[in-house]
């Protein structure tokens, strides 16, 4: 089933909802939909709080979605349980944001991948031990005899972030979520990580969701750019497009906000207020701040809308 | 607030800190020279680990028990800050120069309403001022940094990190200072409430005139705010420079660590963006590399570098310490 027009990752109308006080619900995450292409990296980008973890969560199936589908290679995972979410995760894989919360300080790098190489083995003649090495290669951590020995305490944040990485690759995933992988990294060692992602992804054809609030990375790395708003999708395009012509009134913000967007003045915001997200909301989430409100905004949720060019956006005034 | 515009606000003259541990001396800041002048915004910029925030506390003489300053002086306003009495520093402190902290919930009290910590502030250095008088000039504070007075009522945790940033900003120059110093004051927060709470420090220190030490990781964010930068690399500020000069586009030299940094973050809006990224890792500070500290990480680095450790030479508007400009080194002037 590997047609080439066929994407590897199809999300469609995607919720995830969990219960807050008073038996309501929060949703997070709320009517989301896209389709990632193997070998391709997509940008989310959002606010803190904005759902983004939730859906990397979701799609690696550490979280159950409440509605929607996820499909992978044609076949629905949404609701897989047991023995079937072993299987699905040899193909999608999560690097998080602390790379030394990610790992347990007891094991040596050698043991954090030898765990999944042995776990998931196919080919049971596979060499355990060289594969080690060979994994440790592609992601630059060399002399690879040096590193195998070493605790999670003895490396840079850089180097554990590595061991991650090569942890996650350890199952031959076709696809990997990235949360905030380098936000709390030193930048000198930042563009190392967004180098190996880069790498991989030609190398491998390994796809990528690349998880971010920074628009900058976002563009550098991504083909795409997905912006998240209150767990829904405000605007996607081609990143140059989506940073050369934005169109909705977040991303404009976001955009403005970001250093280096030479920006002069006061931001396009008219409130800082943070977005509802209770169950039953109305209208367009990004409405208590936005520059161009009307009443239409408090009312009706705007549906995400073609531009051309594979840019969308849902805005009653996009401009 | 009357200063002398020729007169430095801040003189920091060949300061070092180490702290005492255990396993030895972590030498955190070595050597420094800086000097701010009044209304001036000077940007701190070096990796975590690198000594801005020791540096930072050291000026404020807020030093924790295991740090000490093993040489060199701090002057605020041409008085050597280490000189004076406990009785003279309690009066020195908030009122000529103040700091901001990197998290607003640790720098606030929980358990006080913002109007009781600003009142706090205002009548223990000034005694004279009555209880009306302060809470004008609350008011007036809360007006500056843009938080509805109502919020005078508010605790901390009733607040947004964003509000809560700029009651801690408030409180800052609540005395008028003439020098304040913010370290990462935005570094937790979203990218659109950092840059509204940097477009409110920009704003407020175009009225009110202060200087700034803004200290910060994020180069392009520096690059932006102040009018010179100091690069921090191992405890030294390894290059001094316009920050007009911090762009892959500009043609003035540059310390290859500072190079290594302009190409280490994607540009928001050039055509192309390619990167690069500094190799090997920062040094640890209980060991720091022979010479210049930064040689084991340096494309230049020749057998100089591993000897003798740079000072820094004026190139162009900068001053720099590398040997590519020293006249020491067989490579010269990339
Ligand atoms: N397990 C959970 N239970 C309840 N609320 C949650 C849970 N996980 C996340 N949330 C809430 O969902 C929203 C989105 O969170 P998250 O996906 O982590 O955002 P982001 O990664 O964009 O910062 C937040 O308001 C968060 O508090
Ligand atoms: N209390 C302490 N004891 C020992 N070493 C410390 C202490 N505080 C900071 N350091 C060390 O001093 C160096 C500089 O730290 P710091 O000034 O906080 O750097 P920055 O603010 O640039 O991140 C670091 O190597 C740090 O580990
Ligand atoms: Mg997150
Ligand atoms: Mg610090």
């Amino acid at each position: 089933m590997s047609d080439a027009n066929q994407p590897l990752l199809r999300v469609e109308d995607l919720v995830v909802r969990f219960p807050i006080a008073g038996r309501q619900y929060i949703r997070p995450v709320d009517g989301v939909s896209f389709a990632i292409a193997p070998g391709e990296v997509l940008s989310l980008v959002g606010e803190s709080g904005s759902g983004k973890s939730t859906i990397g969560k979701a799609l690696v199936r550490m979280v159950e979605p409440a509605g929607g589908t996820i499909e992978v290679n044609g076949q629905d995972v949404t609701h897989i349980r047991g023995r079937r979410i072993k299987d699905y995760r040899e193909n999608v894989q999560m690097v998080f944001q602390d790379p030394f919360g990610s790992l347990n300080p007891v094991r040596t790098v050698e043991q954090h991948l030898a765990f999944p190489l042995r776990k998931h083995r196919m080919d049971k003649t596979v060499n355990v031990n060289a594969k080690i090495d060979e994994l440790l290669e592609k992601v630059g951590l060399t002399p690879v005899a040096d590193t195998r020995q070493k605790f999670p305490h003895e490396l840079s944040g850089g180097q554990r972030q590595r061991v991650a990485i090569a942890r996650a690759l350890a199952v031959n995933p076709k696809f990997v979520v990235a949360d905030e992988p380098i936000s709390m990294l030193d930048v000198s060692i930042r563009a190392g990580i967004l180098k190996l992602m880069n790498d991989l992804r030609a190398d491998m054809n390994l796809a990528f969701l690349y998880i971010t609030h920074d628009l900058a990375s976002a563009r550098y790395i991504g083909n795409r750019i997905m912006v998240l708003y209150g767990g829904k999708v405000m605007e996607t395009a081609p990143s140059d497009e989506l940073l050369r012509h934005p169109s909705h009134p977040y991303t404009r913000l976001l955009l403005a906000a970001t250093p280096g967007s030479r920006h002069q003045g006061d931001l396009p915001e008219t409130s800082n207020t943070a977005p509802n997200l209770v169950e039953g909301r109305r209208g367009c989430p990004f409405a208590s701040r936005c520059p161009l409100v009307t009443s239409e905004c408090h009312e009706v949720e705007p549906a995400l809308t073609t531009l051309g060019d594979n840019h969308s956006v849902a805005c009653h005034h996009p401009a | 607030m009357v200063t002398d515009p020729n007169n430095p606000v801040l003189q920091i003259e060949d300061l070092s800190v180490a702290y005492v541990t255990n396993d030895g001396f972590v030498n955190a800041v070595n050597d420094i020279n800086l000097t701010l002048y009044p209304g001036e915004i000077v940007g701190l910029v070096g990796e975590s680990g690198s000594g801005k925030s020791t540096m930072a506390n050291a000026i404020m003489r807020l030093l924790k028990g295991d740090a000490i300053v093993t040489k060199g002086r701090v002057k605020i306003l041409g008085r050597d800050v280490y000189e004076m009495s406990e009785k003279q520093l309690r009066q020195f402190r908030w009122s000529k120069m103040s700091m901001v902290f990197q998290s607003a919930m640790s720098a606030l009290n929980p358990v006080m309403t913002v109007e009781t910590q600003i009142l706090d502030t205002l009548t223990s250095h000034d005694k004279s001022m009555t209880k009306a008088q302060a809470l004008e000039r609350a008011k007036e504070l809360m007006n500056l940094v843009r938080i509805d007075t109502k919020h005078l009522k508010s605790y901390p945790h009733e607040l947004s990190g964003g509000m809560r940033q700029r009651v801690v900003i408030a409180i800052a120059i609540a005395l008028n200072p003439s020098f304040v110093i913010m370290d990462e004051p935005t570094t937790a927060l979203d990218v659109v409430v950092q840059r509204s709470i940097l477009n409110e420090i920009r704003r407020i220190q175009e009225k009110v005139g202060f200087a700034i030490l803004f200290v910060s990781h994020d180069f392009s964010l520096v690059a932006e705010l102040a009018s010179r930068v100091a690069i921090m690399y191992a405890g030294r500020v390894v290059e001094m420079t316009p920050s007009n000069t911090l762009s892959l586009m500009a043609s003035e030299k540059h310390h290859p660590y500072t190079i290594g940094l302009l190409e280490a973050i994607p540009e928001l809006t050039a055509d192309e963006v390619i990167i690069t990224g500094i190799p090997g890792n920062p040094p640890n500070l209980r060991t720091l590399p022979s010479g210049c500290a930064f040689h084991p990480r340096c494309p230049f680095a020749e057998e100089i570098c591993t000897k003798e450790r740079p000072v820094a030479v004026t190139v162009g508007p900068s001053d720099i310490e590398c040997h590519l400009y020293s006249g020491k080194g067989m490579k010269q002037h990339v």
